[in-house]
């Protein structure tokens, strides 16, 4: 936001970063200073396109671009009067023309095509439409407020756990003054010896802080923090998720390996049989590596004996 | 492994009319799809017989494997193996005709050294093809996806190196034969011989492996028979006449191998020069005109039985 400069005085907006700049109707903005200047002499006039203008119709800038700003506001005024809701219409097709209707009146507006035009349909359409608006108007206004207390509650609760927990401090500071007096009283004027009474005093400390160690049981809540309650589901429409069906559960079978062939020796009798004897044994890299001369040897006579019975499916060799 | 593997469920046959069956098929449907080009002469003369393509595919085949014995860095068995096998299943479904065995033959091989982790780039590789070497970048860089797309994508090759390293493992522990090394060179120049038959499309890699073992062993007169009825099917006798069956038809295949005629083959190759597809030819003019287009012409896309995979 540093790099945007007001229009008529330039320089103040690098200078002063907490400067904001005001935007209004027609979409120009001006620094928080210069709106001051313009619009105590009384006459009111944008100073880019010369369109009379009203101090109270500035606002504070929300969005970088003012073309936005501009279809924001735009957007806003149509919407307060153009409030119809998916219920009110027959078909999907009848509410998609009406929203696009409401697309095209915010364009023409905010690009100033055929304003005249433009807001003849508007005053038509309210005049039309005067109690749908109506009755849309209030029952907005009952959604809005069934928030708005929603939120209030949550403020003041805010507030009460704030309160509680800055006067459990002040308590706490109390306390360790207190502590303190009494030690220092009983040092001046009780009879026994400074250090045993600084080491009971310390004793004392101590079994305090173990006591506060133990809060006290936390108070069983029945709702999570944003005030939905336990055991309700939030919003009736959704439904729970569907349990996925599950299968059989897997049962390990071995694997049988089809040899064709005479079975070769199994891979624990390698060794004993003999077989090993005549194969090289591993070097060490391949030891590390996790390959055994038992596993070539296994191999070897695996790939020698399977296939052996194989038999072609017919036929009489004829040569070429 | 190799039971469930795509090697047993796709690419093993029944029997060689299969595989001659699958040959002659291709070859007459090239002919039918180009007899217009022939004019007047007759479409045997013109034409390349299932005959001649053996006979050119087998004289391709000993090419093969000098380039792989001679190429460098030295080559693992299992990349020839591979090679061999891609080859092999490739002119299954193609005919020589419309790709130049040539060109097949470095691509198989490229692919095979990809596939078994043999690193090699395609400069060092075309290092070792002689002519033109950016020509022959181009064309195996090309063909390399077509081939890939005739294996049906299978790529997996079972070779039957390790089954012997088995076999071999399994004879020392359980047999008692006087120092069974003395058996791998035989076995080595037995499978070098399978190379050229069609025994790998047949049979599986261990009845292969076997079938080396047992010749090498009658070559340093040694008689394993005991071991393969006593030891290995101790437990299945009645499997083991159709073993015994599939050893001896590989041995027979590797007895009835004979090498190709040189001068035959270099009367088979002037042929192939004039009725091969043109299209596919990188010499010819059909060829260098559909790719400039394709590179000026941003729409363009060639009708089918094109080489191109990577413009």
């Amino acid at each position: 936001m540093e790099d945007q400069a007001c229009p008529r005085c330039k320089t103040t907006k690098y200078r002063n970063p907490s400067l904001k700049l005001m935007v209004n109707v027609c979409g120009h903005t001006l620094c928080e200073s210069c709106v001051d200047l313009l619009f105590l002499k009384g006459s009111g006039a944008c100073p880019e396109c010369m369109v009379p203008l009203r101090r109270n119709n500035f606002r504070v800038q929300l969005f970088e671009d003012p073309m936005v700003e501009k279809e924001v506001d735009i957007r806003r005024r149509i919407l307060r009067d153009y409030n119809k809701r998916e219920e009110d219409f027959g078909t999907l097709e009848e509410y998609n023309d009406y929203l696009e209707e409401i697309e095209d009146i915010v364009y023409n507006l905010c690009n100033n095509i055929e304003i005249i035009e433009t807001n003849k349909r508007i005053e038509a359409y309210k005049r039309d439409n005067r109690e749908v608006i109506q009755r849309n108007k209030t029952r907005v206004g009952r959604d809005e407020s069934a928030l708005e207390e929603m939120l209030e509650l949550e403020r003041v609760q805010e507030e009460s756990r704030k309160k509680e927990l800055d006067e459990l401090e002040t308590e706490h500071k109390k306390k360790k003054a207190r502590d303190k007096q009494a030690l220092i009283e009983e040092l001046m004027y009780s009879g026994k010896d400074a250090a045993q009474i600084v080491t009971e005093f310390a004793e004392k400390a101590e079994k305090q802080r173990e006591e506060e160690k133990q809060l006290p049981p936390p108070k069983l809540s029945n709702e999570f923090s944003t005030g939905i309650k336990f055991g309700q589901t939030a919003d009736p429409t959704l439904i729970p998720v569907p349990k996925s069906e599950e299968g059989p559960l897997f049962v390990y079978e071995p694997l049988i390996a089809i040899t064709d062939g005479p079975t070769p020796p199994p891979t624990n009798e390698i060794e004993s049989l003999g077989y090993i004897s005549h194969i090289r044994a591993e070097t060490q890299q391949e030891n590390a590596g996790g390959f055994t001369a038992t596993m070539a040897c296994e191999r070897a006579l695996q790939e020698a004996l399977q296939g052996l019975f194989y038999t072609p499916t017919a036929g009489v060799a004829v040569g070429i | 492994m190799y039971p469930v593997s795509s090697q047993k469920k796709s690419w093993t046959f029944a029997n060689e009319s299969q595989l001659l069956a699958f040959r002659v098929e291709q070859n007459s449907k090239y002919i039918g799809e180009h007899d217009s080009e022939c004019q007047d002469s007759d479409l045997e003369e013109f034409f390349l017989t299932p005959a001649e393509e053996r006979l050119l595919l087998k004289q391709y085949e000993v090419y093969l494997f000098d380039f792989c014995r001679r190429f460098d860095p030295p080559m693992p068995k299992c990349v020839v193996g591979t090679a061999f096998h891609y080859f092999k299943r490739f002119y299954l479904n193609n005919t020589p005709m419309d790709y130049h065995p040539k060109e097949i033959l470095a691509t198989c091989v490229f692919v095979a050294c990809k596939v078994e982790e043999f690193n090699v780039s395609i400069s060092q590789f075309v290092n070792n093809i002689k002519g033109d070497r950016n020509k022959a970048t181009d064309i195996v860089l090309s063909n390399e996806l077509l081939l890939i797309g005739q294996l049906n994508y299978y790529l997996t090759i079972h070779n039957p190196f390790r089954p012997i390293e088995g076999f071999l493992i399994d004879i020392k522990t359980r047999s008692n034969m006087q120092n069974p090394d003395r058996l791998r060179p035989h076995i080595e120049s037995f499978i070098d011989s399978t190379y050229y038959t069609d025994a790998c499309l047949l049979h599986t890699p261990s009845q292969i492996g076997l079938a080396a073992v047992l010749h090498a062993a009658s070559r340093e007169q040694e008689n394993l028979d005991s071991y393969v009825t006593d030891l290995l099917f101790v437990s299945a006798r009645d499997k083991l006449p159709s073993l015994i069956d599939a050893v001896r038809k590989i041995r027979i295949m590797v007895k009835q191998y004979q090498q190709p005629d040189r001068d035959k083959v270099k009367a088979i190759e002037k042929k192939l020069d004039k009725c091969r597809n043109q299209a596919n030819n990188p010499d010819s003019e059909l060829y260098n005109e559909r790719l400039r287009r394709m590179y000026c012409d941003a729409d363009y896309l060639p009708a089918g039985g094109c080489l191109f995979s990577y413009c």
